[in-house]
């Protein structure tokens, strides 16, 4: 039996070259990776994490479950374009084998088993089969063209503009599946057989339409089919469908523990190629909500990086709140992308500008516990002289560390993209920090929190962010409260909530001095208050506009006090509202017994 | 028509500072029949706060006592502790429902302070010793200009625009009067503690009226007061009670540390909050620094865009007070002529 007509040939091109160009794209970043990271694959290979990938590759490479939970209806069209292809391949693979037996049978054998099977026996469960397959998969395209008009239905206010290459092989995808119909169809109206879709269209055809007339259009929609598989294989691994591939090896290094960090390597690629352009991470962001800036998205950022055009303006205007990531259904580290391509743009160290730092050391006091302030507190001295205030209550000795003024903990130079420069400062605050022997370490600012815990190596020194330290000694009964009436709604801080995880720390301690309000977005999904020093792009009146909706919708909640845990917010909200704006700490010092 | 004509017609002025005082007084002159309504339980405005004026140290109660004393004189009716909530050309409406009506409106609302405690860096309202520019003049006023503690200050620090061209507080524009204020103010402070430095840390001396730039050279070649360009970053407090600053002076490019008695803030003219709630009810425009805009700069600076509203003063932008008295006579005139009377 021969497995060879010429209108396979567009197919069998586009497949050879998609799949070189793919095995070159993975080979080289696969080649490039840093020695640990293929450490880090070796090691991982023979462990559970292996298993693990391959089970989160079946929940999301076909069934697409983080979609679901974004919206229903989304979710089922990315899983009846992918699962619903999926099981077209692999129950074509066992329909053959199950008509020829373990043959060997070249690749378009499978894919147009219908035209070259008209002279086997039928086998109605797998005809049934199939047709229900493909419906599925139709269902799918349905939806995606719906979506182009209907977005708002499926969960999404906005959806991404799309660049050429990717028109040409979404319409090559759109049509794959309606001309497979079609060439079945004809083929079963002229050689009988076909399950209740094609089956039945093809016994509809034979009645109306000419032999002669369906011959022609046999060859022409087999041609068609086979040419809008060719043309989508040869786009893919240039357009945003790169990531249907893409998220499976991501997936699997990702359990193996490699990580994006503030220089770029090659297993960003991974992640930057793994991206499918959904455009779920725009209507989180306030960028385009509030200030309607709408070409700086992560979508946008990813594939402007990934085409080699990302531009400052672009890469800069982002407030790096994390609302993104976490909405991304491929779990792709966009924080970091950022910042490392941010790296890449602008890191040119001054190598003399820092030279101050030698023999400085402005601390004063002496205690195991060590306060470092951060430059956003000391230009927000009523949180800082509130903890002074509990520090004593609490009868703790201090040190510290930046009273009188002291060195930057590094994290605003390294979301600048100036990593270099502010590994300096991470140096001299470590040092400081080891010479002054203290084994805890405060600070009221999540931003210095972050850097502290992610880039610090402060082995032996524990890294408490306040609201920590002061649930400690509320719960040690070190501090007492009076608990009030005062209604009181909290703002997560970007860096402390998404950044840190911390959301209950605040929070408890607000509980126990009065009723605490939760806003319309709270925890993972809180907004972020628009003062960013993250983003370096919007002015101080965007800022303000942000901030004004983000105190809009605290004030909502009828609180009297909006708390936040964080100086920067806390200024930023300040200039949003009216409402007294305080710090955790404030409202712990107002109210100590 | 003869009844009508002989019937005095009326104009309702918002505002019983230095503008609607002198509006008043410039429209009873011309017979119409002023009202103000004032939102204070006296007339006066800010004027009430400050003790000596620039450049001639004229005491501002001879200013605001003739006003007063004038605005008794020719029976001028005054609502007062009236908050106006709603301006229409021919009426305006009172928080507590009531309605005055006229025949046309001159807003002379004024301005508010900047409040210094938003820019918390500066520690006002948090260490002791950090004063405002209206702290001083009632200080001024009461005959004891002191430290916390009740001693001489040694040395006295004058930070300029403080709330003014600062778009980290939203308040991009220049509020004009402060530069001068903080000369004068550092001469008042020489004059009382002769012994003391007395230092204005600025961005730019702004010296705009007649007088104020030979006064900024009199501060400094007879008062000694020192000029240092550069801003306040941050204050802090030390453990005697005095203010720790840090600044930059930035004609030498150096970074400077000081301590000082005592940080006064020479803090800026602001647009009013319900400019914008009158605004909108009454189709007025709002310029971007919140104050009410003029339907031009030139010929009808004080006409807003609506017939039948007017303007006079610190409503439309920050003004010192001549300027301030005369633009009222200004607006005076304008209703009058369009009033027919």
């Amino acid at each position: 039996m021969s497995f060879f007509a010429p209108f396979c040939i567009p197919f069998l091109v586009g497949a050879a070259a998609m799949f070189a160009v793919l095995a070159w794209k993975w080979g080289s970043w696969l080649w490039c990776l840093p020695r640990t990271d293929k450490r880090l694959i070796l090691r991982g290979l023979p462990t559970r994490a292996t298993l693990e990938a391959v089970g989160e590759v079946v929940g999301e490479s076909l069934l697409h479950r983080r979609i679901f939970r974004i919206n229903p209806l989304l979710g089922y069209m990315h899983m009846s374009l992918a699962f619903g292809w999926f099981l077209l391949i692999a129950v074509g693979w066992i329909e053959t084998m199950a008509c020829l037996g373990l043959h060997w049978v070249p690749i378009q054998g499978h894919v147009f088993f219908r035209y070259f099977s008209t002279g086997l026996p039928h086998v109605a469960a797998f005809d049934f089969l199939m047709d229900l397959l493909l419906l599925f998969v139709l269902s799918g395209v349905a939806l995606a063209w719906g979506k182009r008009f209907f977005s708002r239905r499926m969960g999404m206010r906005r959806t991404t503009k799309h660049v050429p290459g990717d028109r040409v092989a979404l319409t090559a995808l759109w049509f794959i599946f309606p001309a497979r119909l079609a060439a079945e169809s004809i083929t079963c109206a002229l050689y009988g057989g076909g399950g209740f879709l094609t089956g039945s269209i093809g016994a509809w055809l034979g009645a109306h339409v000419p032999e002669f007339g369906l011959m022609n259009a046999e060859s022409v929609a087999w041609w068609f089919y086979s040419s809008c598989l060719g043309l989508f294989f040869v786009a893919m691994p240039f357009s945003r469908y790169m990531h249907i591939f893409t998220e499976i090896p991501l997936i699997f290094l990702r359990r193996y523990g490699l990580r994006s960090g503030e220089k770029a390597t090659s297993y960003d690629e991974f992640q930057v190629e793994a991206c499918s352009r959904c455009g779920i991470c725009i209507d989180p962001c306030q960028l385009q909500s509030v200030l309607r800036v709408d070409d700086v998205q992560s979508v946008y950022f990813l594939r402007d990086r990934r085409y080699g055009m990302l531009r400052r303006e672009v890469a800069d205007n982002c407030l790096m709140c994390g609302r993104c990531a976490e909405k991304c259904p491929v779990g792709i580290d966009l924080n970091t992308l950022r910042l490392n391509a941010r790296d890449g743009l602008r890191n040119v160290p001054d190598e003399r500008r820092y030279d101050y730092f030698k023999g400085l050391d402005r601390s004063s006091g002496e205690g195991k516990v060590g306060y470092f302030a951060g430059c956003m507190t000391l230009l927000t001295p009523r949180t800082l002289s509130a903890m002074e205030t509990i520090f004593a209550a609490a009868g703790e000795q201090v040190w510290w560390a930046d009273r009188e003024g002291g060195v930057c903990c590094g994290r605003p130079l390294k979301l600048a993209g100036e990593t270099d420069s502010a590994r300096r400062m991470m140096r001299y605050n470590t040092e400081l920090f080891r010479k002054h022997g203290i084994t805890t370490l405060v600070t009221s600012c999540p931003i210095c929190l972050k850097v502290f815990r992610e880039d610090y190596a402060l082995d032996g020194i524990e890294v408490l962010h306040h609201s920590e330290y002061m649930l400690r000694l509320l719960r040690s009964g070190r501090l007492a409260l009076r608990r009030g009436a005062t209604r009181f709604t909290y703002h997560d801080p970007c860096e402390l909530g998404r950044g840190s995880g911390i959301y209950d720390a605040p929070r408890a301690v607000i509980e126990a001095v009065g009723e605490l309000l939760e806003p319309e977005h709270t925890r993972e999904n809180a907004l972020c208050c628009g003062s960013s020093v993250a983003n370096t792009a919007i002015t101080d009146g965007q800022q303000v506009r942000i901030a004004r909706s983000v105190a809009g919708e605290l004030e909502a909640t009828g609180a009297e006090v909006v708390v936040t845990a964080c100086p920067l917010c806390k200024k930023a909200l300040g200039r949003g509202t009216a409402a007294a704006v305080r710090d955790l700490a404030e409202v712990v010092a107002a109210e100590l017994k | 028509m003869k009844m009508e004509k002989m019937k005095k017609k009326r104009v309702i002025v918002i505002g019983g500072g230095a503008a609607g005082m002198q509006t008043a007084l410039r429209l009873a002159r011309r017979g119409i029949e002023p009202v103000i309504v004032e939102k204070e339980a006296e007339l006066g405005g800010k004027l009430r706060g400050w003790y000596v004026l620039f450049p001639t140290f004229t005491p501002a109660s001879e200013v605001l006592n003739e006003l007063r004393r004038r605005v008794h004189e020719c029976g001028i009716e005054t609502v007062l502790s009236a908050q106006v909530t709603g301006i229409a050309p021919r009426s305006v409406e009172l928080a507590d429902g009531r309605r005055i009506d006229g025949d046309a409106v001159v807003v002379a609302t004024g301005f508010s302070l900047f409040d210094a405690s938003v820019k918390e860096e500066y520690g006002y309202g948090i260490y002791d010793n950090v004063y405002t520019s209206v702290d001083i003049e009632r200080m001024l006023g009461e005959g004891r200009v002191a430290k916390a503690d009740g001693s001489r200050p040694k040395r006295i620090a004058f930070l300029h625009c403080v709330g003014s061209r600062d778009e980290k507080v939203c308040q991009q524009h220049c509020s004009r009067v402060c530069c001068i204020t903080g000369v004068k103010q550092a001469m008042e402070m020489k004059r009382l503690f002769p012994d003391a430095d007395v230092f204005n840390f600025y961005m730019d001396i702004r010296m705009f009226g007649p007088g104020y730039e030979e006064m900024y050279r009199e501060a400094q070649q007879q008062y000694n007061v020192h000029f240092v360009r550069g801003r306040i970053s941050e204050a802090s407090p030390m453990l005697d009670g005095r203010i720790q600053i840090k600044a930059e002076d930035t004609l030498t490019g150096r970074p400077l540390r000081m301590s000082v008695d005592m940080l006064v803030l020479l803090v800026g003219m602001r647009a009013n909050d319900d400019n914008a709630a009158l605004a909108a009810g009454a189709g007025l425009r709002q310029s971007p620094s919140g104050f009410l805009a003029a339907r031009d700069h030139f010929l009808g600076s004080v006409r807003s865009e609506v017939e039948g509203i007017y303007y006079a003063g610190t409503v439309t932008a920050p003004k010192n007070i001549g300027e301030t008295l005369n633009e009222a006579a200004a607006a005076a005139d304008a209703v009058a002529e369009a009033l027919g009377a």
